[in-house]
């Protein structure tokens, strides 16, 4: 089997490629937008294609001759929307038998109720565009019934090269790292290889066609079981984190929300837009002045960093259930591979490793 | 003084964002005069060209020599032998970026050739320009108030972010080498200037067949001082390098020519120091030229000779020579023993 990954220099699209051909399990044609994005990929003498994964007919040549195509590329709101039209007409074009669309867990909304499963309804308008974006785009997929396609929603893929290791990873160290309630909200964590395994499956299994599957760890995890070990990796702890309440988050990307270097760009775009002339009557006057006192500004100690609230996050670790993956488990045979724990400590070794 | 004239062999990303900007600034000082831009792809060499509007824009190096005193050659490393040895062959100097050549021994072969036509070439590692580079050769040398250098911590890189115009960077048939050949060799070259010739060194990368993404130097010199040098393509690093002294500690941060972050053993805290006056970092790449276009018009060397790139290099293939693999520890034992075999 040939797979095509396309967006082969993300972060799950390089575990991917190391998974099926370093674990011999597929021959890989690694799907790139740029040349620049070889520069990993070129650690092993790889069948690679150049080609915007929005352009249908670039698309279509890059996949030419593969069994199965993994999308595994990733975009602003509006990108996820028109990949998914364009590599279901690429599809269409080159005659691809599946498709593998990695959807996201977030269509089921950041913290699903407890019940939820593949066949509960998506809603289109989810407050957060990245959710609405994956609704759309499975939308895509499900209505373009002469493509073979099958949807993966997984939750918190992490691994090697994850930003969720090293945003957290980069908050311990730089006392921004925070948690709602203690950390435990379930995390709906799955190990990258874990994902892959599904993906390899969903390339296939006859029966996957036309579904959508969520997929997740064996274990029901807590965001402080994902989060604590990742703080101890870097020499922080439990007092590495602010621990908020729901009712300090920010309604949705107010200002509040957004980090200090958001507010201060305001301020500079601002400024900006001050005529040259009057910046240069305030700054004459101020240098006219004899002894200039210390502005009102100066009049404050270092401010600690402040850490970066977003609704989205928080409403993702406020989640009270487990997803089920047993639809998965049934139709496609899925079994996690790795343990989470297993898992944790091969994202932490990568991050040592990068040392 | 008449300025130096210039052809520019190979137009693609490092002519472009470095060279082109560099022979603008010294343009404007009457030092040089672009007379040629060369490249086989019509693209490059006239949106090249559109920038120095009166330079012929030829497609073959023999078109580029008449009339050139200066060969800049920013082309892919394996073009650089003939293109240099054609050049002195035509009487023409030469500044080649780094690498000097795909291999040492094409590299040997280009200082044997401008040897033996008595021109004069320089290689383009102008990061020894940069002020606090100076300043750590000056203390690295023993007699500073900082005493001797004990050990130096080097970590550049992160996602690769340089707009390849071609697969070229990546792949074996056309450069020899990932990220040390691409980075590294400008870190041993300093290495080499700081401290000279290592006593022993061990080398490991990633690479899988292809070329490598993350590379990990330690090296150890006779003096006693260690360094380890951590290079990649791939992960984000501090982009930092850090110089433990018998009594203190300097930080530097990568490209930034000119500031220095220094703690005195016995004092309280860190501080901040600014060389006044110092080059910022395309500053440092407009003084390497300005160098090369002195020699030439002086008769003299550069002050970064063909030699120095030579050397850079040998270290580069004698660290492939014993290269050992990465350990990569999130791989399972399955794929552990496939990367074993490759």
């Amino acid at each position: 089997m040939k797979i095509a990954i396309v967006g082969a220099s993300g972060f799950i699209g390089l575990r991917a490629v190391e998974w099926f051909t370093l674990g011999r399990r597929a021959e890989v044609r690694a799907v790139v937008r740029s040349f620049s994005s070889l520069a990993v990929l070129a650690r092993q003498e790889l069948d690679w294609r150049v080609a915007d994964p929005l352009d249908a007919r670039a698309l279509a040549g890059a996949v030419e001759g593969c069994d199965a195509i993994l999308h595994a590329a990733i975009g602003d709101p509006d990108q996820i929307e028109k990949m998914a039209a364009s590599a279901v007409a690429a599809c269409r074009a080159a005659r691809i038998p599946r498709l593998v669309w990695l959807s996201s867990a977030s269509v089921h909304g950041q913290a699903p109720a407890s019940g939820t499963e593949e066949s509960s309804p998506l809603r289109d308008d989810l407050p957060f565009p990245y959710a609405r974006a994956k609704v759309r785009a499975e939308q895509t997929l499900a209505a373009a019934r002469d493509v073979p396609s099958v949807r993966l929603r997984p939750g918190i893929v992490f691994g090697p090269r994850s930003s969720w290791i090293v945003d957290a990873a980069r908050q311990v160290q730089t006392g921004t790292a925070w948690w709602i309630g203690g950390g435990r909200g379930v995390c709906h964590s799955i190990y990258v290889d874990n994902l892959l395994e599904a993906a390899r499956l969903a390339c296939t299994v006859p029966e996957a066609v036309g579904e959508a599957f969520l997929v997740g760890d064996a274990e029901e995890v807590r965001w402080r079981d994902f989060l604590l070990p990742i703080a101890e990796a870097v020499g922080g702890g439990e007092h590495s984190f602010r621990d908020l309440a729901p009712r300090d988050l920010p309604g949705h990307e107010t200002l509040r929300g957004l980090p200090r270097w958001t507010s201060l760009g305001l301020v500079r775009a601002a400024a900006l837009q001050v005529p040259d002339r009057v910046k240069r009557l305030v700054k004459s006057a101020a240098a006219a002045w004899p002894e200039a006192p210390p502005s009102p500004g100066a009049w404050s100690l270092p401010a600690p960093p402040a850490p970066r609230l977003t609704a989205e996050l928080g409403e993702l670790m406020q989640g009270t259930c487990k997803l089920p993956h047993a639809k998965a488990a049934r139709l496609l045979g899925y079994r996690p591979i790795v343990p989470f724990a297993e898992g944790l400590r091969r994202s932490l070794a990568w991050l040592a490793w990068t040392r | 003084m008449s300025p130096v004239r210039v052809a520019l062999i190979g137009c693609g990303a490092v002519a472009r964002l470095f060279y082109a900007p560099a022979l603008r600034a010294l343009e404007v000082c009457g030092e040089v005069e672009v007379a040629t831009v060369c490249d086989p792809a019509e693209t490059a060499r006239m949106a090249l060209a559109a920038e120095f509007p009166g330079a012929r824009a030829v497609a073959t190096e023999e078109a580029a020599w008449p009339g050139a005193q200066l060969a800049i050659v920013a082309s892919p490393p394996r073009w650089h032998r003939e293109q240099c040895e054609a050049a002195f062959a035509a009487g023409v100097d030469v500044l080649c970026e780094k690498p000097l050549a795909g291999t040492a021994a094409d590299a040997e072969a280009i200082c044997a050739a401008a040897r033996r036509a008595g021109r004069r070439l320089a290689a383009g590692h102008y990061k020894r320009f940069f002020p606090v580079h100076e300043w750590i050769r000056t203390a690295a040398g023993g007699a500073s108030p900082l005493g001797a250098l004990r050990r130096i911590e080097i970590a550049e890189g992160g996602k690769f972010r340089w707009p390849a115009a071609s697969a070229s960077f990546f792949q074996r048939s056309e450069t020899p080498g990932g990220v040390l050949l691409d980075i590294g060799v400008h870190w041993l070259d300093l290495l080499r200037w700081w401290l000279g010739e290592p006593a022993d060194f061990t080398y490991e990368d990633d690479a899988l067949g292809g070329l490598e993404a993350n590379a990990v130097i330690q090296a150890r010199w006779p003096g006693g001082a260690e360094a380890r040098l951590r290079l990649s393509r791939d992960a984000a690093t501090e982009n930092a390098s850090r110089f433990t002294f018998e009594h203190g500690e300097v930080r530097l941060v990568v490209n930034d020519a000119n500031h220095l972050q220094m703690q005195i053993a016995g004092l309280p805290g860190a501080w901040r120091a600014e060389c006044e006056g110092g080059a910022t970092n395309p500053q440092a790449f407009i003084l390497q030229l300005r160098d090369v276009v002195a020699a030439v018009r002086e008769g003299r060397e550069p002050q970064v000779r063909g030699e120095d790139g030579a050397a850079a290099l040998r270290w580069v293939e004698a660290c492939y020579a014993r290269r050992r693999r990465l350990p990569l520890p999130w791989l399972s034992v399955e794929e552990q023993e496939t990367a074993d075999a490759r």
